[in-house]
């Protein structure tokens, strides 16, 4: 179960006629539950297309996706033989830019637009907007307000807690914290990693912000010129791998940890993930 | 959704790419007033206009499969009219004439038949010869059976008047079609914007305002392919939330529909205030006078296209007047 992708490509038609390629050979394994994935690379890498496969909005172009034990392929989509709708319940994909989803009255409509596309009653739908835009960091006055009157931040909120409402079994997110101030940007990731601890669901977030990467990330996805060229832990990318190739940066509090080996001679015992456990382990060590 | 190529411009090389716009667009006016100058009965020339334009297709090296794809959206137009035309036009001597006999089990035999039509007809790839096989079976059922007791019959006749109108109709609309398309995919949209404002330049003297025409429709222009980009991304993010645009009923198509035109509107008034913002920042005042990056040059391929498509152009007055 969950997501296969088997030798995927895909290309782009430009205005030339010419075929841009997006997705080359990928060839990817994501459990159901319990992962936490980012995905990372350039702008312009694939890292959008390849999502966007994740729940059957694209088709590839040669190779196959199975989503949940059902097989997307050219000739399936071609010939209508599977259903997609279902798929998107499953996989919910939270776009980058909130203005495209967002076009009800109110907040509250908008986010039981989606749960009730597929099939969920008004009522629960309403319960489930109670839940989820608390879920988010708003309080339930935003309900009855419109989407267009907020705050570019807080109409990203909207729209992941409209995702949020349809209850996926695996949540994927499009640059979820861009646009959003720093205090903002970590309570939203405390939102994800707390979904995904409390419900075991498995999270793909794209970021571009290697801090996030490190610190919650179990499993991280490079992306480079619409090849996959990465899959594995955080720590053996940021340590071992030549990233500089890549444009890549390295997180903050790993290079904190290089100048405290190299210029003070301080050696950690493990690789700390965090502000908490870095504080912890030098306070061994130092004392 | 992808092929709409109305407005767009393709890079090329061949000779209507070094052409003056101006040039250009007046060439378009005079022809098209040629093509409605020729007379319905004249079918020699409308198959002469035909293949010039194929000659202007190959000569230029615009592929012909662009310009099908710019016709695309309009073949429902074309044989609307075309089938009006026909069932309607009763001038001229008749050519053709079927009895039809209307009773219950034909007409229930007819409607099976476009039934099978309505189920069937996104299997078969050429969706217009299906259709038009539809309507002869439906015109044969009638003609042919008359199954229980007929309680009315009709018949119909096609026209002489009727096919000639209708064919020309549908060779004029997609002539200039096929005309427009050639201008836009073959020149850009700021050179097409110069050429406007340099052919609208006499209507100054009206008192209108042909400089900001001319920006209104280049600033339209630029913006179509834009605005279906992004017409494209919307779909895609509402059907991530479970939106089937292929299928579903009149309520749910309803409720489609506005979930793709509201974030669309709001898109555009965002696009067009920030487009404003940023002419403001470089300090663009409507009306003012000012110089150009690119001028326009007039080279002598421009007077020859001019000459023969004034030559056209007098020839199919002659003809009207003359014949």
């Amino acid at each position: 179960m969950g997501i296969k992708f088997n030798k995927v490509d895909f290309k782009y038609q430009g205005n030339d006629n010419k075929a841009y390629l997006a997705l080359s050979n990928i060839t990817l394994n994501i459990k159901d539950t319990g992962e936490f994935i980012t995905l990372i690379g350039e702008t312009g890498s694939g890292k959008t297309t390849l999502v966007q496969h994740m729940n059957a909005l694209l088709t590839p172009l040669s190779g196959s996706v199975d989503i949940f034990g059902v097989k997307i392929n050219r000739e399936n989509v071609k010939k209508k033989k599977v259903k997609l709708n279902p798929i998107r319940q499953q996989v919910g994909l939270v776009f980058q830019f909130p203005e495209y989803q967002l076009f009800e009255e109110t907040v509250q409509k908008d986010i039981i637009f989606g749960p009730k596309n597929f099939g969920v009653d008004e009522a629960t739908a309403i319960e489930r907007a109670k839940e989820v835009i608390k879920v988010v960091g708003l309080d339930e006055s935003y309900l009855q307000r419109s989407p267009f009157n907020l705050s570019g931040g807080e109409k990203k909120r909207v729209s992941i807690a409209g995702i949020l409402a349809m209850e996926p079994d695996i949540l994927i997110l499009d640059e979820p914290t861009s646009g959003l101030d720093p205090l903002g940007r970590n309570a939203l990731l405390d939102v994800f990693y707390d979904i995904h601890k409390k419900l075991n669901k498995t999270i793909i977030i794209i970021t571009h912000d290697m801090n996030t990467v490190y610190e919650y990330a179990k499993r991280v996805l490079v992306m480079r010129d619409s090849y996959l060229v990465y899959d594995g832990d955080p720590i053996h990318l940021f340590t071992n791998k030549n990233i500089d190739n890549w444009n890549l940066d390295v997180p903050d509090l790993l290079n904190l940890i290089h100048k405290l080996e190299e210029d003070l001679g301080i050696q950690l015992p493990t690789q700390p993930r965090n502000e908490q456990e870095l504080f912890e382990q030098l306070k061994v060590v130092l004392s | 959704m992808k092929n709409i190529v109305i407005g767009r411009y393709i890079p090329g090389n061949s000779f209507l790419y070094k052409m003056d716009p101006r040039t250009k667009i007046i060439s378009l006016f005079v022809l098209m007033v040629a093509v409605f100058m020729i007379p319905r009965d004249a079918f020699e020339m409308m198959f002469i206009g035909i293949g010039l334009i194929v000659l202007l297709l190959l000569i230029g090296k615009i592929s012909i499969k662009r310009v099908y794809l710019g016709l695309r959206p309009l073949m429902f137009l074309l044989i609307f009219t075309f089938v009006f035309q026909i069932l309607f036009n009763r001038q001229g001597p008749e050519l053709q004439s079927w009895d039809l006999n209307y009773s219950f089990l034909n007409i229930i035999a007819a409607a099976v038949l476009v039934l099978f039509w309505i189920f069937t007809k996104k299997y078969v790839r050429t969706k217009i010869l299906y259709f038009a096989f539809m309507l002869v079976g439906v015109i044969i059922i009638l003609n042919q059976l008359s199954l229980g007791n007929v309680f009315s019959t009709g018949q119909l006749v096609i026209h002489e008047e009727a096919l000639l109108i209708g064919f020309f109709i549908m060779m004029r609309l997609i002539i200039i079609v096929t005309l427009s398309t050639v201008l836009t995919l073959s020149t850009k949209p700021t050179d097409l914007n110069l050429g406007l404002e340099a052919v609208m330049k006499p209507l100054k003297f009206l008192r209108i305002n042909t400089e900001e025409i001319a920006m209104i429709i280049s600033i339209s222009l630029r913006y179509i392919p834009t605005l279906l980009d992004e017409a494209n991304k919307i779909m895609l993010a509402q059907a991530s939330r479970g939106v089937d645009f292929a299928e579903g009923k009149l309520k749910d198509k309803v409720m489609q529909i506005i979930s793709l035109l509201v974030p669309m509107f709001i898109i555009s008034f965002k696009r067009s205030d920030e487009l404003a913002n940023a002419m403001e920042a470089r300090c663009f005042i409507p009306g003012a006078t000012r110089t150009r990056l690119h001028q326009l040059f007039w080279n002598r391929l421009d007077t020859v296209a001019l000459v023969v498509s004034l030559i056209i152009l007098i020839g199919s007055i002659t003809v009207r007047v003359v014949v």
